[in-house]
């Protein structure tokens, strides 16, 4: 184990270098994901354009919608896509090494782009299911139910800050998933959780004053108050919010920069 | 350290595998409770402190059984996995052919898998486009560029993959097993590679099983034996004596076949072991006529017999009997045997003509009742420099009286 320079930021220095590889992995996720299907690409719209039509009908005709956040299908859409996107990230991340187990013990590829490639293709998924979202927030304002204002371009800044948030947490779990088997039934366990736990459903206005600091120990719930700031309330994202997210994907970054360095050494021989 | 720099520097390589199959404390859990106490004690040593230094532009062949190390070296030299103990350096580019094709995906294009699998092996894209004509001639598969690779044929999927890493254009080139591959076409055109970079004074090291490639390509092998560097010399005595070693173990295994119905007795004594010593006193194969030569066997009595006698038997591989001797005949008496013991029937001078020949071992009773009676246990071929008929072949000479004249007598051999 001979020490490397900025030793433990190393593994995004590695996985910059390789950027390349990152972006060819991700590519090779996309179109791997979408050959041979009819629809190809247009599935990365049908999916979330689905989602939303079921939101909207179920809060419509069978579920009462909280009275509070209207049009409610709208409220929870952006929130359940983009925490789509934390999600299967991280449940990707916790499988890349074993997926690409035949690579990483036949070539000398540097093990950071995995979990990168994981993440990025999550991201891009997103990213082709933003223009529903952008559809909805257009019908929304033209029937009146939203109004639209700039605070909308903060949405882009959080989304980052959120990936960056998440690339680091998949840093620390891709590689912990290889040394131990239970890694994986953990983090599916907790995005469960997880789920409920961050504000996605309900504004945090909905959270009694008392729950709010524990609603606060969960790292990914300034991410999720400034989504709703951006693209539902259109209200310009507070500082101590922006503080939070920096704050939170640097820590995410350089901890799971300092784990994946630990253990890196021997994902060739475990993965 | 010679005149050209080294290429590769490999100082005491060690490496342990923790031996603990794919889960190394199965669980986050028991890996909390039992701390970290895991770092020595059991582990498979792959490679035991092995030590060379390859100067640039040659060519080094690797060999040995499998589970040898040669792979583990492989990885240590390519930098895949790290030495547990000592170093080992590589300089300049280097490239690994440990499994063709291990990046490809099978749903997306060649093309695509072209541009992927170069970026893994540390291609640039630019690399890559100005490379990839010619990737795609040498892989011959024009035709199939836009199909998914899952749509190739293995040959073909094997063919592209050879050619992405040969054209990486490395300064150390690490070639394992993979001529096994694809078609006699095929391995000439890898191999006429191969000899390109030699040329450029690139450096390689082949690992493989193909004992004839290795002697005719590689000036220089490196034996490897359970993780240990037991040989490294000039490719045909290095090859020389893992054929040897081979032959060797094939007998032991042979021997060891518990039950083969070439083994019959009680088991009240149990032959461990046939060989045939040659001049030099070593397990051999193959001895010339008239060598002086010994046949051993290796016996294990657990409980002490005092009724005993051992027996060899020399045959042609059709049959025919040329010797049959056994204690009993030579006048032993047999008083006790216990534990283990080594029988040994020195021939001073091996008389026989050029040919196969198999021999029997035998431990048994006086009355032929057989405690352990192996057929075919061990063969063994003999070589003349001139062919005989027959089975005898003693030393001769010949000579002639009268109007006889002869216009020339060649050397032999």
């Amino acid at each position: 184990m001979k020490p490397e320079s900025p030793a433990f930021l190393s593994p995004l220095q590695r996985a910059y270098a390789h950027r390349a590889l990152v972006f060819a992995l991700v590519r090779r996720e996309l179109s791997a994901r979408y050959r041979g299907g009819a629809l190809g690409f247009l599935w990365s719209f049908l999916n979330p354009l689905l989602l939303l039509l079921v939101y909207a009908t179920v809060f419509r005709f069978v579920f009462a919608p909280r009275a509070d956040v209207r049009p409610y299908a709208m409220f929870l859409f952006g929130g359940v896509l983009v925490w789509g996107f934390v999600s299967s990230s991280l449940l990707d991340a916790v499988e890349t090494f074993r997926a690409n187990g035949p690579l990483l013990r036949k070539t000398t590829v540097a093990p950071e782009v995995f979990p990168a490639a994981a993440v990025g293709s999550r991201l891009a998924h997103l990213l082709l299911a933003l223009p529903v979202l952008a559809a909805a927030i257009a019908v929304a304002a033209w029937r009146g139910s939203v109004t639209v204002t700039p605070a909308l371009l903060a949405f882009p800044a959080v989304l980052a800050l959120l990936a960056l948030a998440v690339f680091g947490t998949a840093l620390a779990l891709s590689p912990l998933a290889v040394h131990f088997g239970d890694v994986r039934d953990i983090v599916g366990n907790l995005l469960t959780l997880a789920f409920f736990v961050t504000p996605i459903l309900y504004p945090l206005e909905a959270v009694p004053d008392h729950y709010r600091p524990l609603l606060r120990c969960n790292p990914f719930a300034s991410y999720f108050l400034a989504i709703q700031d951006s693209v539902f309330f259109f209200r310009p994202v507070p500082l101590e919010e922006w503080l939070a997210m920096i704050g939170f994907a640097a820590i995410a970054l350089a901890g799971g920069a300092a784990v994946f360095e630990r253990v890196r050494d021997s994902l060739a021989e475990q993965a | 350290m010679s005149s050209p720099a080294p290429a590769i520097l490999v100082n005491d390589a060690t490496k342990v595998y923790r031996r603990y199959g794919r889960r190394p404390h199965g669980t986050l859990k028991s890996a909390l409770l039992s701390a970290r106490r895991s770092a020595a004690g059991e582990g498979v040593v792959a490679l035991d402190g092995v030590s060379f230094e390859l100067p640039a532009g040659e060519v080094l062949g690797v060999i040995g059984a499998n589970g040898s190390g040669k792979s583990t070296l492989l990885k240590l030299l390519s930098g895949i996995v790290r030495p547990t103990r000592g170093t080992v350096d590589v300089r300049g580019r280097l490239a690994a052919l440990l499994e063709l094709g291990a990046g490809f995906h099978p749903e997306i294009s060649g093309r695509e898998n072209i541009e992927i699998t170069g970026l893994l092996l540390g291609l640039t894209k630019k690399e890559i486009a100005r490379r990839f004509d010619e990737i795609v001639a040498f892989a011959e598969v024009e035709d199939f560029l836009d199909a998914p690779v899952k749509t190739y044929s293995s040959g073909m999927a094997v063919r592209l993959g050879f050619a992405i890493a040969a054209h990486v254009d490395p300064d150390v080139l690490l070639v394992d097993e993979v001529l096994a591959v694809g078609d006699e076409a095929f391995s000439h055109r890898a191999l006429e590679k191969f000899s390109e970079f030699e040329r450029l004074g690139r450096t390689l090291v082949f690992v493989s099983h193909d004992l004839s490639l290795i002697a005719e390509r590689c000036r220089r092998v490196l034996y490897l034996e359970r993780g240990r560097l037991v040989a490294d010399g000039a490719a045909e005595e290095v090859v020389a004596r893992y054929r040897d070693r081979v032959a060797e173990a094939e007998g032991e295994r042979r021997l060891e076949a518990p039950g083969g119905v070439s083994r019959i007795g009680s088991g009240a004594a149990a032959i461990q072991s046939v060989r045939l010593l040659g001049r030099d006193g070593r397990p051999a194969g193959s001895v010339e006529t008239g060598d002086s030569v010994a046949l051993e066997m290796a016996v294990r009595a657990p409980e002490p017999l005092s009724d005993f006698v051992f027996g060899f038997q020399i045959a042609t591989v059709a049959g025919c009997v040329v010797l049959g001797t056994n204690t009993a005949l030579e006048g032993f008496l047999a008083e006790r045997l216990e534990g283990d013991a080594r029988i040994c029937l020195r021939i001073p001078s091996l008389d026989l003509a050029p040919g196969v020949y198999a021999v029997d071992a035998a431990v048994h009773a006086r009355d032929g009742a057989p405690y352990d009676y192996r057929r075919d246990a061990r063969r063994f071929e003999v070589t003349a420099p001139r062919r005989s008929a027959g089975v005898w072949s003693p030393r001769r000479s010949w000579e002639f009286e009268g109007g006889i004249s002869w216009k020339h007598r060649d050397n032999g051999g």
